[in-house]
């Protein structure tokens, strides 16, 4: 073939050579294109995993470590078990004074008490009495007597809040306030506003299974999460529905978290604060709102009320503000609020 | 060298361009769409203390909050074979070929894979 006439194959050959490298160079070499970064610590005992979509690492380390600080600084103030912490301080002053806390502390205790009056006190921060009798890792079952004795000291109403001066105090001495059952849902909404003001767009806070997501993915898709099979058996069944979410937050309470089997009965730590023990009408709930702090907070309601007076609440508050919710009673039924139906896809493994 | 260069035609040498081009980013696509070689990384209160590839065999003990925590890899899994949390929950995770080993009271994270390396590709997050 002469040189002439090999020419024009050559030049398509180069044009289809800038046009590749168009393709794939471009959208790599593109620095506003945000992509994922995603960065794990254990703080607030236990596993929180943050991702964020972001223009650079730089950037998105920045915003990354300030909102694990923050939920590292937040832990601290309501540690159960630290003595120098402001909820240590306030069960150890109770009978005694209010104690003045942090804004933070203040709220997240504020809307606690929301929780437990708008359930009835089906989740109650004051069960902390009753909560340490049971120790699941050990297989620790409290005796009735104990339960009782526990029991006596629980009761939200018992809690005084003065907003003015910022103090908490419980009425009756050896009470205690556990906000085990709402604080990370809380830490999430905390993270996520720390992550906006470090000028992240989307992104999403999973501290544990409480998880708050806002923006949408750099494919501009919501931010896709699944749902834990509360009756995994085998390594591919762990997941038994996904939900699409986007500046919500979502949280799951579940009887295979924390547990032990004694004589064929399942002692999971949700615990009813009308008993002191396990509620045993569900499997697991989620709940799906705009804030962290009251999916966890609701979780634990619903689950503790059963399926039908749980959905029964999640209709209720959703005429307040939207909620949704997905609940799998004590023999793997599904019940879902209507806007998320079909959620749960293989209904037979759970 | 020099005289064949000098009777390539314009197309020629862009030609030669283009391709050079083309193989630099064969090699940017190739990076992206084939995963490096598999790691283990060992993370004790956010700081990275360890990382080994996951196809060589190791024990290591490591300084954590409650004394040392023992890694082992083997057969491209690992486990924590050593800690003294008060549970060692994390010991009883067995081996693990993909995922995260987590040692709450240690602050310990092992990322087995590598980091962000996840179950469930098509998930962001799981509840539960």
């Amino acid at each position: 073939m002469s040189r002439r006439r090999r020419q024009p194959a050559l030049f398509c050959f180069m044009l289809c050579s800038i046009f590749a490298m168009l393709f794939f160079l471009l959208p790599a070499c593109s620095s506003n294109r945000p992509q994922t970064y995603q960065k794990s610590r254990a703080l607030m005992d236990t596993f929180i995993t943050i991702t964020v979509a972001a223009g650079s690492g730089k950037e998105a380390d920045n915003a990354l470590e300030t909102a694990f600080a923050v939920i590292e600084g937040f832990g601290k103030r309501i540690d159960f078990f630290s003595g120098d912490s402001e909820l240590s301080r306030i069960n150890s002053n109770a009978g005694i004074a209010g104690i003045r806390v942090s804004a933070d502390t203040f709220d997240l205790i504020e809307k606690a008490l929301y929780v437990a009056d708008r359930s009835g006190g089906a989740f109650d921060p004051t069960i902390g009495p009753v909560v340490r009798l049971w120790d699941f890792h050990k297989k620790t079952r409290p005796s009735d007597t104990d339960i009782k004795r526990g029991l006596a000291l629980v009761g939200y109403k018992q809690v005084v809040l003065d907003k003015q001066r910022s103090t908490v105090f419980l009425k009756k001495k050896g009470m205690l306030l556990d906000l085990g059952g709402i604080a990370k849902g809380y830490a999430a909404d905390l993270a996520a506003e720390s992550l906006k003001a470090g000028g992240i767009a989307s992104g999403i806070v999973a501290i544990a299974g409480d998880i708050r997501a806002f923006g949408l993915r750099p494919d501009g898709t919501p931010w896709n999460i699944g749902i834990k099979n509360p009756r995994q058996e085998r390594a591919g069944d762990e997941i038994i529905g996904s939900i699409r979410l986007s500046n919500r937050a979502v949280s799951t309470a579940g009887d295979y978290e924390r547990y032990f089997i004694e004589d064929g009965r399942r002692y999971h730590h949700i615990l009813d604060p009308s008993t002191g023990y396990p509620a045993g009408q569900c499997r697991s709930v989620s709940i799906i709102t705009e804030k962290g702090v009251f999916t966890d907070g609701f979780d634990n309601a619903v689950f503790v009320l059963g399926p039908q007076k749980g959905m029964q609440l999640i209709r209720e508050i959703n005429r307040d503000f939207e909620m949704d919710g997905i609940i799998i009673d004590a023999d793997g039924s599904v019940s879902e609020t209507d806007r998320i139906k079909g959620t749960i896809k293989n209904e037979k493994s759970h | 060298m020099k005289r064949a260069i000098r009777d390539m035609t314009i197309a020629d040498r862009v030609l030669l361009v283009m391709l050079l081009a083309l193989s630099l980013t064969g090699i940017f696509i190739v990076r992206e769409a084939v995963p490096l070689t598999a790691e283990v990384i060992v993370e004790v209160d956010g700081r990275a203390v360890f990382t080994a590839p996951l196809d060589a065999d190791k024990n290591v003990l490591l300084d954590s909050i409650h004394g040392k925590i023992g890694i082992e890899i083997k057969d491209r899994m690992v486990r924590i074979n050593e800690a003294h949390c008060p549970n060692r929950l994390c010991m009883k995770e067995g081996w693990v070929s993909q995922g995260v080993i987590v040692c709450l009271p240690n602050k310990v994270v092992v990322f087995v894979g590598g980091r962000g390396n996840r179950l469930n590709k098509e998930l962001d997050a799981v509840t539960g």
